[in-house]
Formats: C-alpha cells, sequence, structure tokens
C-alpha cells in the first residue's frame, strides 16, 4: 500500500451514468488482486473532503505502463466530480487496499455480479481465464445497457438477466443462481461463490450459501474515511454465531469477506 | 539561519509542534507508510478505555458540506488488550506518543493512568473527557468544571508524565473547565473535541448514523475550533493545543497565532495524509519569511488592532478581566 499520483488515461461513460475510468500509476504501484481497492481523491479541491473508496474493475501492466481500471456510477458528489476528470488530469489515490478474492484450487467459482457489483468480479474472472480455470458468471442488471463487460467475459459460462427481461432470464439473478445449483449438481466441496452487487442481492446470496453449507465470499461496499483501519468508521456487523461482539473494518477486514458471516440485516 | 521549531508541553519536548489527533492515525502503524512519522512533533493515540469497547453500531461515519460526522464509539482493546497488543507497536515510533485515556468514572481514570504510566510507552497522557459518542458519561467530565476538577485532581498524583486534558467545545463557557483543568494540575489542554452535529437522510425520513448525533469535525469548524481556542489561551497559563479543522499549513499557523503552543491534525489526514509533514514545512517557511529565529516569536503574536470590539460569548470572568487589564496595559 502507498500513497501515489496517478493520471486519467480515459474516462468514458460506458452506459447512462456509468463510467470506466483507467488510472495510470506508477511502475512501483504493487499488482493488486481482484477485490481490492483504491482510496481515491476525486480532486484536489477541498470539497469533498474525504476520499472515496472504489473497487477495481481491472490492472492494465504491459508495456511498461501500469493502470487501474474503476467502473463507477454517479451516484452523489464524488462520483460526479470524478466522471468528469478529462485525461490527462492528475489525481492521487492509495493502494491497493483491503483482501481480494481468494479462490480455492480444485473448486468451480461461481461468480454473481448485481449491476455495477461486476466491477471486481470481471477483474476476478480474468485472473480466473489467465490461469486456465473454468468458472460460471452470472450477471444480472435492470436493462440490457447495464450489463457491462459482458462480451469481455472468456473462458467462462455465462448466464444473464435483467429486470426488464430485455436480455436473458427475466428477473434476479438471485434466481439464476438457485437454478444453476440445482441443474449443475454442485456440492459445497466441487463449487462456492463469489458475490458483489447490491446488499439485498447479497443478503439472498449469503443466506443461501449458509444455509447449504456453501463457501461464499461478498465484496461489500460502505462509507470509509481512512481506509487503512486507523479510524475505525466502516464496520462490518458479524451475526452472533461468527463472532457477533466484534466490528471487523470493511477496509482492512474486507472489503471481501466470508459472506455467511455477516449480518446483512444490520449492515446499512 | 534555521529557526527553532522545538516547543514544550510541560516536561515534553517536542521537535515541532505539529501532532496527529486521537482517533485519526490509530496506533501509528496504521500509516506508517503514508504519514512521515520522524519529521512530525507526535501522535495522539486511539482512546484507551478500562475495558474492550467494541464501538457503535454503523453507520459511523457520513460526510458533510466541507466536514465529518462520526459515531465511532472509542472502539479500542481495553487497556489489559492495549498494553498486550498496541503498546509493543508504539513502542519504537520515531515521534512523541501520546496515549489518550477515557474512564466512564474516577476510578477508570486512575487505572488508566496508572496503565499507562507504568508501561513507559507513553510520552505524555492525554485524558480524554470530551468524547461524544460514549453514552452519558462520555461528556459530563468536560461540560462541568466541577467533575473536571474531580477527574484531573484524582490522577494528578498518580503520574509524573505531563497531563494534557483535551475538552469539549461543546459548553457555554470552555476557559472556565480549562481554568478547572488548571488549577488541578494538568499541564497543557488540547481542543476542540468534536461538536456534537447530526445529519438526516431526507429520502428514508431517517438518520444517516447509527446514533442519531455525532460528532462534527472537519474545515467546516475551524472558525468555531479558533474561537474556542482563543477563549481558552486567554483563561489560562498552560499550553493549550490547538486543533479543529486544519487542512493548510495555513490553518496549523492560525492556531499558533492565537497563542496555542501546539496544534494537532485531525480529519484532513484522511484526505492528505502528507498534510502534518506540509504544516511543518509551512510554519518553518512562514518563520524564515518573519525572520523569527524561533517558533515562540509566533506563538501568540496575534495582533488585535486597538479599539476592535470583542464579544462576550462564553468567555469567563478571568479572560474578561485579563483581556481587560491587557488593553489597560497597552493604552498607558
Amino acid at each position: 500500500m502507498n500513497l501515489v499520483s496517478c493520471t486519467v488515461f480515459s474516462n468514458r461513460e460506458v452506459s447512462r451514468g456509468n463510467f470506466l475510468i483507467t488510472l495510470q500509476v506508477p511502475r512501483g504501484f504493487a499488482k493488486p488482486q481482484p477485490g481490492q481497492f483504491v482510496h481515491l481523491r476525486v480532486s484536489h479541491e477541498a470539497e469533498p473532503l474525504l476520499r472515496r473508496p472504489y473497487s477495481l474493475e481491472g490492472f492494465v501492466d504491459r508495456a511498461g505502463i501500469r493502470a487501474v481500471r474503476i467502473y463507477f456510477s454517479v451516484v452523489g458528489r464524488g462520483s460526479r466530480i470524478l466522471a468528469s476528470q478529462p485525461k490527462g488530469r492528475r489525481l492521487d489515490l492509495i493502494g491497493p487496499l483491503g483482501v481480494g478474492f481468494s479462490p480455492r484450487p480444485r473448486r468451480l467459482p461461481i461468480l454473481i455480479a448485481g449491476g455495477r457489483g461486476v466491477a471486481p468480479l470481471l477483474f476476478l474472472s480474468r485472473r480466473l481465464a489467465e490461469r486456465k480455470r473454468p468458472y460460471v458468471f452470472l450477471f444480472g442488471a435492470r436493462s440490457r445497457g447495464e450489463l457491462y463487460g459482458v462480451r469481455e467475459i472468456r473462458g467462462g459460462r455465462v448466464h444473464l438477466a435483467t429486470d426488464d427481461g430485455a436480455v436473458g432470464f427475466h428477473g434476479s439473478v438471485f434466481e439464476l443462481l438457485k437454478r444453476e445449483w440445482e441443474e449443475g449438481s454442485h456440492s459445497p466441496l466441487s463449487a462456492e461463490v463469489f458475490t458483489c452487487g447490491p446488499h439485498g442481492l447479497l443478503h439472498e446470496v449469503s443466506d443461501f450459501a449458509r444455509e447449504r453449507g456453501i463457501r461464499c465470499e461478498a465484496s461489500l461496499e460502505g462509507p470509509m474515511a481512512c481506509a487503512v483501519g486507523a479510524c475505525r468508521g466502516c464496520p462490518v456487523p458479524l451475526l452472533a454465531t461468527a463472532d457477533g461482539r466484534r466490528y471487523p473494518a470493511m477496509c482492512v477486514e474486507g472489503p471481501v469477506m466470508d459472506a455467511t458471516a455477516v449480518d446483512w440485516s444490520r449492515l446499512p | 539561519m534555521k529557526a527553532g521549531l522545538a516547543v514544550r508541553i510541560g516536561s515534553l519536548a517536542l521537535r515541532n509542534p505539529v501532532l496527529v489527533a486521537s482517533g485519526i492515525i490509530g496506533y501509528g502503524r496504521e500509516y506508517e507508510r503514508l504519514v512521515a512519522l520522524d519529521r512530525i512533533g507526535g501522535i495522539v493515540t486511539k482512546t484507551v478505555t478500562r475495558h474492550p469497547r467494541a464501538g457503535n453500531p454503523p453507520p459511523r461515519v457520513c460526510e458533510t458540506a466541507s466536514g465529518m460526522l462520526n459515531s465511532i464509539g472509542i472502539e479500542n482493546p481495553g487497556l489489559a488488550g492495549f498494553l498486550e497488543i498496541k503498546a509493543p507497536l508504539l513502542r519504537d515510533l520515531p515521534c512523541a506518543v501520546i496515549v489518550s485515556v477515557e474512564g466512564e468514572d474516577v476510578e477508570e481514570f486512575r487505572e488508566l493512568v496508572q496503565g499507562i504510566d507504568g508501561s513507559g510507552i507513553a510520552h505524555a497522557i492525554e485524558v480524554n473527557i470530551s468524547c461524544p459518542n460514549v453514552g452519558p458519561h462520555g461528556l459530563r467530565y468536560s461540560t462541568d468544571a466541577g467533575m473536571a476538577r474531580e477527574v484531573m485532581g484524582a490522577i494528578r498524583p498518580l503520574t509524573s508524565l505531563p497531563l494534557i486534558a483535551k475538552l469539549t467545545p461543546n459548553v457555554t463557557r470552555i476557559g472556565e473547565i480549562a481554568e478547572a483543568c488548571e488549577a488541578c494540575g494538568a499541564d497543557a489542554v488540547s481542543l476542540v473535541n468534536t461538536f456534537i452535529g447530526m445529519a438526516v437522510d431526507s429520502r428514508s425520513r431517517k438518520p444517516i448514523l447509527g446514533t442519531v448525533l455525532g460528532g462534527l469535525s472537519g474545515p467546516a469548524i475551524k472558525p468555531l475550533a479558533l474561537a474556542k481556542t482563543w477563549e481558552v489561551v486567554q483563561s489560562v497559563d498552560i499550553p493549550v493545543i490547538g486543533m479543529g479543522g486544519i487542512t493548510r499549513p495555513e490553518d496549523a499557523l492560525e492556531f499558533l497565532l492565537l497563542g496555542a503552543t501546539a496544534i494537532q491534525v485531525g480529519t484532513a489526514l484522511f484526505a492528505d495524509p502528507l498534510l502534518p509533514e506540509a504544516c511543518v514545512d509551512g510554519i518553518a517557511s512562514y518563520l524564515a519569511e518573519a525572520r523569527a529565529s524561533s517558533i515562540d516569536e509566533i506563538i501568540g503574536s496575534l495582533e488585535i488592532p486597538e479599539g476592535r470590539g470583542m464579544i462576550r460569548a462564553g468567555r469567563s470572568e478571568r479572560a474578561d478581566r485579563e483581556m481587560a487589564a491587557a488593553r489597560e496595559g497597552r493604552a498607558s
């Protein structure tokens, strides 16, 4: 983890309100793992005050150039400013931070993405493809336009869902998981789940996994102040059966965590 | 010639007046790759309580206009956990280590001060009698001069380490609390802790913080913090450590000019880990430009133009007398 200056290499709106920004980082920047994040200062102005934590969509490392890619939606002050940063603008970030996904050997990874939560799972899918590992990628979004990155998924079996039914299954990606689990004759010893998306989806997926004893990692999202474990501003509530008296910090014990231990009902 | 930046807080000599505030930098190690600890005066640790605290339910932080609300709730491993797990991390830090403590009653303050004193790792103790986020007890000791006196009086005989009383701004007359701490042997006072604040989500019709109320920090509070610090420096003779919204080196200088002996960087560190070092450099170049040989020439050198009226908001009677005396002295 380091504080590094970075330069906007490209920044484009890939669908309405959703952007992909590529930030060139120094060559000394450590290679991030899928699921790790950076704490980005979206401008050098005094407002907004705090950095923003962004999970990485990917990492570019070729021809001596290193860059991190962030897929984000405009949801507030910080993301609106980030969306307006032109090519060549210098920013700075702290990273790579946190704990990423940890797929186990010889188990089939089932990736479940909801909306912009697809970002770290695209990163993970590329890493799996590099290692020639098979995987299943279930991706749900509101509409066709938000099915970002689907055409670049290589080496995995892909199933899509949309809320409006325009593409793939008409309904929630959670239904795709239930179907995949039943029809694929998977077992907790042969498959495991990696998920990211709205907390409602993560709640459903983790209940499903807990009931069946499936190993399940989720990438969490939430406000952070320091992002290095110092301020204790990003507590994750755990179930009483896990370690309910303790609040692990999302920034250093996550953002990827054992989804079956998280008390989603107490996580805003 | 390079001007001297060293300052003293009681018997503690700091290489410069720039500290990082409690609750910001953990126990130092969390930020050691980002903050140049060997260039700053010191750090104040996360507050240690007698028993472990899990902290408050989420959400604990919320960004506001030029500021941040927090309701962390002093999540910490308790005194025994601190001594076992955290103290070894602090031992070799290349700067002064000020350990922050907070008790629920006088007895807990006693145990904490004895425990920290005995550990040998602290260069000073900051007595947090002002956290807004720990239920009914926290603010009690620094909103009431009698209770502040009770705590400071009880712990003063237990240690020869410098004792710094950290004050809340959520009072009408902060100068009187500072005077009470001084009278009971505090070596310094530090201020301000956060201002009590609240954020509401109009869409969900709910408060944003898990605890409804929280503490406001960041540049939004700097003018408020300067006013409280100004009041306190006129109320006591012991060193005052100023903080609240320091975001640029100029902000640090403003606190020094109105009489703070040292400053603490807080919330802005999250955005800019290079800020403490920048404050050191900014103070040094300010002294060079002013051709000052020592920082003592800057501290308290604020000039109040003659005849400039001052409002009385919250000043103690002693502060009033001293200001009147100062004006007479200038007139004669």
